[in-house]
């Protein structure tokens, strides 16, 4: 049986009269990359800071290892590399300090903090500057160097490649796969679906303070959601409308626009009968994946 | 404690603390040097013996001697200048101790870490504390080597008994406003509840000087146990006065704990 390594039970907390979450459980194996997926202010950065022990729950638990979050927090600490959604740092230490700084409440990571951050294209000539000089790229580096430095069990992380260009980006889902194989397990929260896709093996899915539903991500991919414009050369061919996961098909001249969910080839099969001038498919907006796949009613009572 | 949170913060807070030293010696420089010539100004006796009676009790300056240094220097700085130094001190380092933090989002890094938050708290106060005894010491040391270069009388047993009654009353200054930084996140808030507490404690004690009725219940107010020329002159410590100041700072601090190990971190 596979161990749980987090687990939330009714995990409820209200900021005032406003859901931060409620009610919501949920459970994230070992070696698992889980990828929490919802829009700004649903609840996901509230969800993390709870498992840290940030926040105290209003009702519910939230256990790591089996340790409460809030009442053991500081050997759940011992376990988890957390980034923040914003991170801070003391503006007046350089980076390589910062590293010191924390590798010193754990007593390790000094070494792996440097390797890290060298792979993250922060070399000593950055880590010697002090951090109040960073460009938001650099900081969110040094933040996941200090997250991850101590080759912990559990990662949470709070939009993990926030500021990051893509090449980093990429050799940061290098680092975190990397992680996996010797068995951290990661939660991270992302608005960016194709980013989870990419990186999580589950998903969970977060709107308005409630747990829409956890998909493994195959699941996911097979309903996925796409924006399509074809351009053909010539008039736009019929029965477009009745390829599996069309929806939501319009024409104008020779232009024709339409959503798809799922597979994509027998779409490309069918247009490619036909001389196409230009297509393009663009990911579809987080909303557009609630309301196509979860619906107004499954996403919980504060809706 | 925690020696690595301590390090931080002194390495953080030296350069404040050794401006306010510096200055506080400086002044009390000042104070030494102008004082020959101030006790031989024509007239300034007569001047002073016209002071209302409820301002010399406030003064704790029953008969004002002018060639006393030790009346001087405690009706010029350490009644009023001195406490609103050394209170701006330590209400500025307060409020950066849990507001300041939270407002810059230091604080969500610093409890990520594998720490109790009353061990974060206490290292942070620790280093407020070294901060309090420094500033002290450092006008009571101007005293002794300012007051012996302009010959100005000083008695060395009195400043000696008066540095422990300085610094509990400091410190209960510190416990409420620790308190406030950890009630309030916005250092904005902390520091004017802070500065308004002090206020409100110095009126009340001003205004005890002056009325019956307020004198009565001026024993829940710090400034109370304050009085700075009693001890200069007489050189004991008031053992009484410190632990009730004591016991304000500790009410404080035990406070601050509570509410911290409760606080929502939101960053």
């Amino acid at each position: 049986m596979p161990k749980i390594i987090i687990g939330t039970e009714a995990l409820t907390k209200y900021y005032g009269k406003v859901v931060g979450v409620e009610g919501l459980n949920l459970e994230v194996e070992e070696g698992e990359l889980f990828g929490f997926l919802g829009p700004n202010g649903a609840g996901k950065t509230t969800t993390i800071r709870l498992v840290m022990g940030m926040l105290k729950p209003n009702r519910g638990r939230a256990s790591v290892l089996g340790l409460d979050a809030w009442r053991q927090s500081v050997e759940v600490k011992r376990l988890v590399g957390y980034l923040p959604g914003e991170p801070a740092f003391y503006p007046r230490m350089t980076g390589e300090e910062m590293v010191r700084f924390v590798a010193s409440f754990d007593g390790n990571g000094e070494d792996s903090g440097r390797e890290l951050a060298g792979r993250l294209e922060l070399d000593s000539g950055h880590l010697g500057r002090k951090v109040g000089g960073y460009s938001r790229g650099m900081r969110q580096k040094l933040a996941l160097v200090l997250a991850m430095q101590k080759r912990p069990p559990l990662l949470l992380m709070d939009e993990p490649t926030n500021a990051l260009d893509p090449l980093t980006q990429h050799i940061l889902y290098e680092i975190l796969n990397e992680y996996r194989d010797t068995g951290t397990t990661l939660l991270f929260s992302s608005h960016n679906l194709p980013e989870v896709e990419r990186l999580a093996d589950r998903v969970g899915i977060i709107k308005e303070g409630h747990l829409v539903d956890t998909e493994r991500i195959e699941n996911l991919r097979s309903k996925r959601l796409r924006s399509v414009e074809i351009i053909f050369s010539g008039d736009v061919p019929d029965g477009l409308e009745t390829i599996p996961g069309v929806s939501e098909l319009e024409r104008a001249g020779n232009r024709v626009q339409l959503k798809l969910r799922g597979d994509v080839n027998q779409l490309l099969k069918r247009v490619a009968q036909y001389d196409v001038a230009d297509f393009s498919v663009t990911h579809a907006s987080l909303e557009d994946v609630f309301l196509e796949f979860y619906g107004q009613g499954k996403s919980g009572g504060a809706v | 404690m925690n020696w690595n949170l301590i390090r931080k913060t002194i390495s953080y807070r030296w350069q404040s603390t050794l401006i306010y030293s510096g200055s506080l010696a400086a002044y009390v420089l000042l104070m030494a040097a102008i004082f020959p010539s101030f006790k031989k100004m024509a007239g300034i006796q007569d001047f002073v013996k016209n002071y209302p009676k409820a301002l010399m009790k406030f003064f704790g300056v029953e008969s004002f001697d002018v060639t006393s240094f030790n009346n001087y220097l405690v009706m010029e700085l350490l009644t009023v200048m001195w406490v609103i130094i050394v209170g701006a001190y330590i209400i500025s380092f307060a409020k950066g101790m849990v507001a300041g933090e939270m407002k810059s989002g230091t604080l969500e890094l610093l409890l990520a870490q594998p720490i109790e938050r009353w061990k974060v708290l206490m290292s942070e106060a620790f280093v407020l504390l070294l901060g309090i005894i420094c500033v002290v010491l450092s006008t009571v040391f101007g005293v002794f080597v300012f007051g012996s270069a302009f010959s100005v009388g000083v008695t060395y047993t009195g400043y000696l008994a008066f540095i422990p009654v300085a610094i509990a009353l400091f410190l209960s200054i510190a416990g409420y406003s620790i308190l406030f930084s950890v009630v309030f996140n916005q250092p904005g808030r902390a520091l004017m509840a802070s500065a308004g507490l002090t206020l409100f404690f110095y009126v009340v004690h001003f205004a005890g000087a002056y009325w019956r009725i307020v004198e009565k219940i001026d024993w829940f107010d710090i400034f109370h146990y304050y009085d700075p020329l009693k001890v200069i002159n007489s050189g004991n410590v008031p053992v009484k006065d410190v632990l009730i100041l004591l016991a304000f700072a500790i009410v404080g601090f035990a406070l601050a704990i509570w509410f911290f190990q409760r606080k929502d971190i939101t960053a």
